[in-house]
């Protein structure tokens, strides 16, 4: 990650939030790349209680094969819907790796899970970072992104400390659309008043970015969760 | 407006609104529950109605009566929910009203499973529910085509009164893809007075519209089908779509696909391309009425070794492809039925073992 090895507090726990489709997933697991990468001992754990599809648990072969291990409900109840949440969780909290991820569900809704792990958050110190794509429905204005915060910490019982721009439009991202994307949450970073802890941009655009805009550290994606008919990026060591 | 990143569920959502439909009743279920999540927020700030019915079965009935008033009416469900719909939309189909079903597929029978499937091909297409009736079925291989689509549901639904469905599989429902919309908000059904029950006093017309479906006189009710017939018929004339692909090479196979799957062929049909193996496809993007015409022209082209059907299901649609090629080339199914999706690498195997 382009600057991202100065941003020594991403170590612990970390829940990333956010709204239906605003890229939890995707950011979680080329977070969790990333840093293992830079030699941190990882852990990811697949809390979407909600969304059926396009989880961290699709791409848990993968992040096995980088020594990441992703904390999932039973193989046997991989596919199902339910509010599955494995009790491995609450031992991952006690006992965390030097940085240990949980990917929650989408919106208010995904976020209620993090409420029923209180007690195990209590005693220890977590960052939860809100994901935020402004060209997603709900949060393509400021107040829609401070509403979303609102009901995310009013359910899930905890406090957003900073945000990650992940403006994006998946296969059709332009240069443009990842400065307005900045310009967008660094002015949400400015009215919220909660640090810009990084934005992402695709891995493939990289070379043609112009990071100096940024004033924060950019992480690359390299897309894992794709549709049938396209390849997941390989993830090198 | 320009483009936004959408959930196909959401896209549906938001273009019905943009078709002018403020009124959407529905329950939840997997993989569609996003259409009623999105909608119960956006309809009250656009003025319109979302209700959660107590069943899919009051949902029916619930598009009937608002349909019967003239109202632009909308429902979304995946496979248990349509199935329990069903004796609705025979009514509706009857009686000759306008609606538009959204069936966001999962696996069956029963309650199968949650991932994508093109098992309800049958449902959407030949009844589902009782009596000789049809409906008017869009397939969507994208968000923004079902984007398209639902706009145009709307408008087909009134033209014909008669309900349209558009059939997507779960993957089209959850998958994530940047759309656009027009800004022009559609009104109201500007035929409403030819069948709404809206009351003398604002109508046009000096008869009285009844919403009916009962017939008992043997007469009455073969003049009702033979109108209906003439719908469909009319239908099968004037609504045929499809996608045709790498038609306008010397193809050894065609392949027939719609929605997702089609996504999956066009990648493997890419990839034999670049080994200097032509394969064609036509996607139909109306599974009724189906392009019969264009997959028989396309099979009987010399060079054309193998008609292949691929979907997400035990072998529906390959009927429909059988029927259209009429014995002028071998018909092949492939597919799968449990909510995995074929690879590309696996239509290639399957293409190629069929071809010399």
């Amino acid at each position: 990650m382009i600057g991202f090895n100065t941003v020594e507090k991403l170590k612990g726990i970390v829940v990333v939030v956010g709204n239906y489709g605003s890229g939890k997933t995707e950011v979680s697991i080329n977070l969790a790349v990333n840093r293992k990468r830079a030699g941190i001992d990882v852990r990811i754990a697949d809390l979407d209680l909600v969304n059926p599809y396009f989880r961290t648990r699709e791409a848990r072969k993968p992040l096995a094969k980088l020594g990441i291990e992703v904390v999932m409900p039973a193989e046997k109840y991989l596919k199902a819907d339910l509010p599955i949440l494995s009790p491995v969780v609450a031992g991952l909290i006690r006992r965390p790796s030097q940085l240990t991820l949980i990917d929650a569900g989408g919106n208010d809704v995904g976020a209620t899970v993090l409420a029923s792990l209180a007690d195990a958050f209590r005693k220890t110190s977590v960052q939860m970072l809100q994901v935020v794509n402004p060209y997603r429905p709900f949060t393509e204005t400021i107040e829609g992104c401070l509403k979303m915060r609102d009901e995310i910490e009013k359910t899930s019982k905890m406090t957003i400390i900073g945000i990650i721009g992940n403006a994006n439009m998946i296969d059709e991202t332009a240069i443009e659309d990842i400065y307005k994307g900045y310009d967008f949450v660094k002015a949400l970073s400015d009215e919220s008043r909660l640090p810009l802890k990084f934005i992402t941009a695709p891995a493939t655009l990289l070379a043609e970015i112009d990071t100096g805009r940024f004033s924060c550290p950019v992480l690359p994606i390299e897309r894992q969760l794709v549709p049938p008919w396209i390849k997941a990026a390989g993830l090198k060591k | 407006m320009g483009k936004i990143l959408m959930k196909g569920n959401e896209a549906i959502g938001e273009a019905a609104i943009r078709a002018g439909c403020l009124n959407y009743f529905a329950y939840p279920i997997t993989p569609q529950s996003e259409v009623a999540e999105y909608l119960s927020r956006r309809m009250p700030e656009v003025g319109g109605v979302f209700l959660q019915g107590e069943s899919e079965v009051a949902v029916g009935y619930m598009l009937f009566g608002a349909a019967g008033c003239g109202a632009r009416v909308f429902t979304t469900s995946s496979s248990p929910g349509i199935s329990l719909m069903s004796e609705a939309i025979s009514y509706i189909s009857a009686a000759e009203l306008p609606a538009v079903f959204v069936n966001i597929v999962r696996g069956g029978p029963g309650l199968g499973g949650i991932l994508p499937s093109q098992a309800d091909y049958f449902q959407a297409t030949k009844g589902g529910g009782h009596g000789d009736y049809r409906l008017l079925v869009l397939a969507p291989a994208g968000v923004q085509e079902a984007v398209d689509m639902v706009m145009m549901a709307f408008p087909l639904a009134e033209k014909y009164r008669n309900p349209v469905m558009i059939l997507g599989d779960g993957l089209i429902g959850q998958m994530m893809e940047p759309v656009e919309f027009s800004d022009r908000f559609k009104s109201e059904p500007s035929n409403k007075d030819d069948w709404a029950t809206n009351g003398m006093a604002t109508r046009n017309r000096k008869e009285r519209n009844l919403v009916k479906s009962l017939f008992l006189d043997a007469e009455l009710l073969e003049e009702h089908n033979l109108v209906l017939k003439a719908k469909y018929d009319r239908m099968k004339q004037e609504e045929v779509r499809y996608e045709p692909y790498n038609i306008e090479t010397d193809y050894r196979a065609l392949i027939v696909s719609y929605g997702t799957m089609s996504r999956v062929c066009k990648t493997a049909i890419d990839n034999m391309k670049a080994e200097g193996v032509e394969v064609a496809m036509i996607r139909p993007q109306t599974l009724f009425p189906f392009p019969i015409k264009a997959i028989r022209a396309a099979a009987a082209k010399d060079g054309c070794q193998v008609v292949i059907s691929v979907e997400l299901s035990m072998g529906q649609m390959v009927e429909d492809v059988d029927r259209s090629v009429q014995g002028k080339c071998p018909v092949h199914w492939h597919g799968k039925a449990g909510g995995e999706i074929p690879t590309p690498e696996e239509v290639v195997d399957v293409v190629k073992s069929f071809i010399k």
